[in-house]
């Protein structure tokens, strides 16, 4: 049988199937139900079958038009599109289309082309815009960016591939001895180490699940490349680990090889080792730089690895050679981490969130119905409902250490761009803040360290004559501290020169000749747009461009930022971030009929507002020898009614600063979902957000550092001024009262 | 597969004959890893198998870590040259260390 | 795997005649025994005891599809541990992830031509 023979086939087989399709077309219409599901699927069967042929002889005119149709009548099929005259008249043409194409292939013509079907099928499928179906695509690399200065590449001249296949791939009838024979197919297997580590114990062994991986180094055949490498495994690769180095690869892809494979790296070292990948000292290097990986929390990007600066310092290569063999023994294997989708976390979140809602709820109308044995069964789902609440939420977390990671490599570059020797010092990468801060904190950062690098640390001839070492220290700090995060950048430079700073402030009009600043808010200036220290304008941190974005991003995010900075020794700049839970643990207040949820890691106590405070008519009570200021909050929300005659205040605290706040009842702790403020509060200041409480009222839950940054100030303002201004409001509204 | 077994001197010699793939692969498990419990050593004739797989040769991994757990001495012999293309294609015949003596395929 | 002496045998099923004589010229010129089937139900009929070494099957067929053939082949002790090449068109995405949680775990994307075939075929067979 020749393929002239099979031409015939297919032109004969066409013809049946048009016709079948004719007579479909003819009832479909008419036809309901099952019938007219039957008729489709003829219908599609004939437009599919001829693209399927046509393929084969590649008569791609009749493949491009066939596969409109197919994509058309897929579309009726599954109900996307109504069956309507109008669309069985456009699949007539269609159908005496394919026909005429087929016959002018039939007789050697040209194949004809119909630009106006054409034109009608697109405008029919764009109606569904059904996006196409994703095409099996290779998942991108991703790139390794580490300078290739052909020191740390590996020298073997081999492609290296490691294969771990999955546990069922015997099943499904693809055996890796096929796999290996058809790579060899595509050049030369020169050395393959098959792992049988994961073989369980008899007992724990199926029979006909795989356990094997391979270690190869392969020399590729000409014209053969990654892709065709990966495609070798593309039946296999959703289920095993496939990892593809090309000759020369980084030592880092072979890390991070190390990291992937679940052997461990002692072993997977060994192995590497005696089938050529790596020679011996290769993998010392590897090891060592993936110790250190370690050793500083890890989780960053492999392409800021500072390969080069690791493997300036041999004695601590061995050292951390050393500590790694020690570990290897009795570490387990990694914990496994799966990828999820951030918008599919924050669903589960607000789920939770609705769950801990639901169940205040049906805790308060057990408490009403008065049911001890509910009460107590809804205690214990209580308490699993704040399990899970506190999973959820940490899952959002993520190590510090991610940002803290690229900076290595940001301070050697700037450090070598200033001509400056600046050491970086990380502490705290373990602590955890929400994702979503993560990834908008990187670049403020960066700023800050650049800035403390160019503006903060001496010419190592000035540090030298103040008695410091040559070389200048910057830090990056993240601690936890009563309710929020605190980040911190330092330097163990000059320190701010307030004068000059004051100078600059006067100069570019920021502040009056004659204005008293307190330190804190004089050594803000830095932040304010168009400022600038620098005697020289440098091409890092020159023109003051930045730092008032700086500001910008981190007050988006509800951070605040602190200075401090002595003379001679150098500055720090503390991030003060909220861990922006979505879920927090509050603690509900009452004025008049509103409710109020403070959170309750800002609360420090509560107590009984002192009578002849209250009479005395000022905004502070001495609290243990301090002055406390307080904000009366039926005052500031205008809430209507009277005070009881008992007001509580309860001291809140946020970074150092303290407040107390007047409310009229306390009524404990809860769990507060928070949800975004309505329109009608959407302006008002002071307030963080809104919850629904169990028995579905909405409370407001309060903005504590804009309290107390107001109490504060609205307090120094009556220190100032005289009980004139007494009984005035704080204009806390902008839109109308609820 | 069939499996005929034989003694010498205490050292009992089994032939395994016939396909020795993932379809005989729960059997063959089985009746290997009780052939090896009840006898002092196990010599494993190789010669009869027809038709070899991952399967087959992680059965065969299986049992020689077996043995050396249970100390008993473990032969491979005879090996066919469907299990040989697997073991040079895997490179292991280091691991198993039998002296490999190429024998015909099969006797089927 | 490792190859009895006879040459391995492959079983089309497609309700295209012309597909599966082109396919079949092309695998029995690489050196394959094949066997036809013209939907799943035929193709059921032909596991009836000869060895298949591998089972290329499309998905839209009268009779019985190729989602249903594939579940009924791993019903079948003697060949459910058989590979098998659904053929796929990219319009239909969601019956290739159907066919993979069906077993069929290897696929050529309709329309192809038959070296393409043949390389699918490769990596999981050797004639």
């Amino acid at each position: 049988m020749n393929l002239d023979a099979v031409r015939l086939i297919f032109f004969e087989e066409s013809e049946e199937l048009l016709a079948a399709m004719e007579a479909a077309l003819l009832a479909v219409e008419a036809a309901t139900g099952p019938e007219q599901e039957e008729h489709l699927n003829a219908m599609f069967r004939a437009a599919h079958t001829i693209k399927g042929s046509a393929g084969l002889f590649e008569m791609n005119g009749i493949v491009a038009f066939t596969h409109r149709c197919e994509s058309l009548l897929d579309r009726m099929r599954s109900g996307e599109l109504e069956i309507t005259s109008e669309l069985v008249e456009l699949l007539f043409s269609c159908r005496d289309h394919m026909s005429s194409m087929i016959e002018a292939e039939r007789l050697g013509h040209p194949v004809p082309s119909a630009l106006s079907l054409d034109a009608q099928l697109e405008e029919f499928l764009q109606q569904t815009q059904q996006p196409s179906p994703p095409l099996p695509v290779v998942p991108p690399e991703e790139t390794v960016k580490v300078e290739s200065d052909g020191e740390h590449v590996v020298a073997s001249d081999y492609w290296h591939i490691s294969l771990r296949f999955g546990v069922d791939v015997l099943r499904n009838g693809m055996d890796p001895i096929s796999f290996l024979r058809y790579l060899s197919d595509l050049g030369r297997i020169v050395y393959i180490t098959t792992l049988y580590d994961g073989l369980p114990d008899p007992d724990d062994m199926d029979p006909e699940s795989c356990y094997l991986g391979f270690e190869i180094q392969f020399s590729a055949g000409p014209g053969v490349d990654k892709v065709a490498i990966e495609n070798v495994f593309e039946f296999v690769r959703d289920d095993s680990k496939v990892r593809i180095l090309p000759p020369h690869s980084h030592l880092a892809e072979f890390v991070r090889l190390i990291k992937d494979m679940p052997e461990g790296a002692s072993l997977l070292g060994e192995t590497l080792v005696r089938g050529g990948a790596l020679t011996a000292k290769e993998l010392e290097e590897v090891l060592a730089i993936q110790r250190e990986q370690t050793e500083i929390g890890e989780h960053r990007q492999l392409g800021e690895l500072l390969v080069e600066e690791r493997l300036a310092h041999p004695t601590a290569v061995e050292a951390a050679l050393d500590k790694q063999r020690e570990q290897v023994a009795h570490k387990t294997r990694e914990h496994r981490v799966v990828r999820v989708d951030a918008t599919r976390l924050d669903a589960l979140i607000d789920l939770v969130g609705e769950l801990v809602i639901a169940g205040a709820a049906s805790l308060l109308s057990a408490k009403q119905a008065g049911n001890p044995i509910l009460l107590e069964s809804l205690g214990s789902l209580g308490e699993l409902v704040e399990r899970i609440r506190d999973e959820a939420l940490s899952l959002r977390m993520v190590p510090v250490g991610e940002i803290f990671g690229r900076f290595p490599r940001v301070v050697r570059d700037t450090a070598r761009e200033l001509g400056k020797e600046i050491q970086l010092e990380l502490a705290g990468e373990e602590t955890e803040l929400d994702k979503s801060m993560v990834d908008k904190l990187s670049d403020p950062l960066v700023h800050l360290v650049r800035n403390a690098m160019d503006h903060g640390i001496e010419t190592a001839e000035l540090r030298r004559k103040r008695g410091k070492s040559d070389s200048g220290t910057v830090w990056l700090n993240a601690y936890h501290e009563s309710g929020s995060v605190v980040i911190e950048v330092g330097d163990d430079g000059g320190g701010m020169n307030r004068d000059r700073i004051r100078a600059r402030g006067i100069e570019r009009g920021l502040i009056g000749a004659d204005e008293i600043l307190g330190d804190q808010a004089l050594l803000q200036l830095i932040f304010a747009p168009g400022f600038s220290t620098a005697e020289a304008v440098t091409s890092l941190s020159g023109r003051g461009v930045g730092m008032d974005v700086v500001k910008r991003n981190i007050e988006a995010l509800k951070g605040t930022i602190e200075m401090e900075s002595v003379v001679g020794e150098g500055t720090i700049i503390r991030l003060r971030m909220p861990l922006t839970l979505a879920i927090i643990d509050g603690f509900q207040v009452a004025v008049g009929t509103s409710t109020f949820v403070i959170p309750l890691d800002m609360v420090l106590e509560c107590l009984d507002l002192p009578v002849e405070v209250m009479a005395a008519n000022r905004n502070f009570l001495s609290l243990r020898g301090e002055v406390l200021p307080f904000l009366p909050l039926r005052r500031l929300f205008e809430v209507e009614g009277r005070a009881p005659g008992r007001q509580a205040i309860v001291v809140v605290q946020y970074g150092n600063q303290r407040a107390g706040l007047v409310v009229d009842r306390l009524e404990g702790e809860l769990q507060a979902v928070i949800k975004p403020l309505g329109h009608l509060f959407r302006g008002v200041k002071g307030l963080a957000g809104s919850t629904i409480l169990g028995s579905g009222a909405v409370a407001l839950i309060l903005d504590v550092p804009d309290l107390i940054l107001r109490a504060s100030s609205d307090e120094r303002r009556r220190m100032v001024s005289s009980s004139l201004q007494e009984g005035k409001r704080l204009g806390v509204w902008e839109g109308n009262a609820p | 597969m069939s499996i005929s077994s034989d003694f010498h001197d205490e050292r009992r010699t089994l032939s395994l004959e016939g396909p020795f793939t993932i379809y005989e692969a729960g059997a063959s498990k089985a009746r290997l890893l009780a052939a090896l419990s009840e006898a002092s050593g196990l010599d494993i004739d190789l010669s009869g198998v027809v038709e070899f797989d991952t399967a087959g040769i992680q059965i065969l991994l299986l049992l020689k870590r077996e043995a050396a757990r249970q100390e008993k001495p473990l032969v491979f012999l005879g090996h066919s040259r469907s299990v040989l293309a697997v073991l040079d294609l895997y490179n292991m015949g280091g691991v198993f260390g039998d002296p490999v003596v190429l024998s015909g395929e099969g006797r089927s | 795997m490792a190859a009895a002496d006879s040459k391995k045998t492959i079983l089309i099923v497609d309700d295209s005649p012309s597909l599966r004589q082109v396919v079949s010229l092309a695998l029995t010129h690489a050196g394959y025994d094949v066997v036809e089937a013209g939907d799943g139900r035929e193709g059921l009929a032909k596991l009836d005891g000869r060895r298949i070494h591998l089972i290329i099957s499309d998905v839209n067929m009268p009779n019985m599809d190729g989602i249903a053939f594939v579940r009924a082949v791993k019903q079948l002790q003697e060949y459910r541990f058989t590979p098998i090449i659904m053929l796929t068109t990219e319009a239909q995405e969601d019956k290739k992830i159907e066919g993979q949680m069906a077993g069929a775990k290897a696929w050529v994307v309709k329309p192809f031509r038959p070296d393409q075939m043949l390389r699918a075929v490769a990596k999981l067979i050797q004639p």
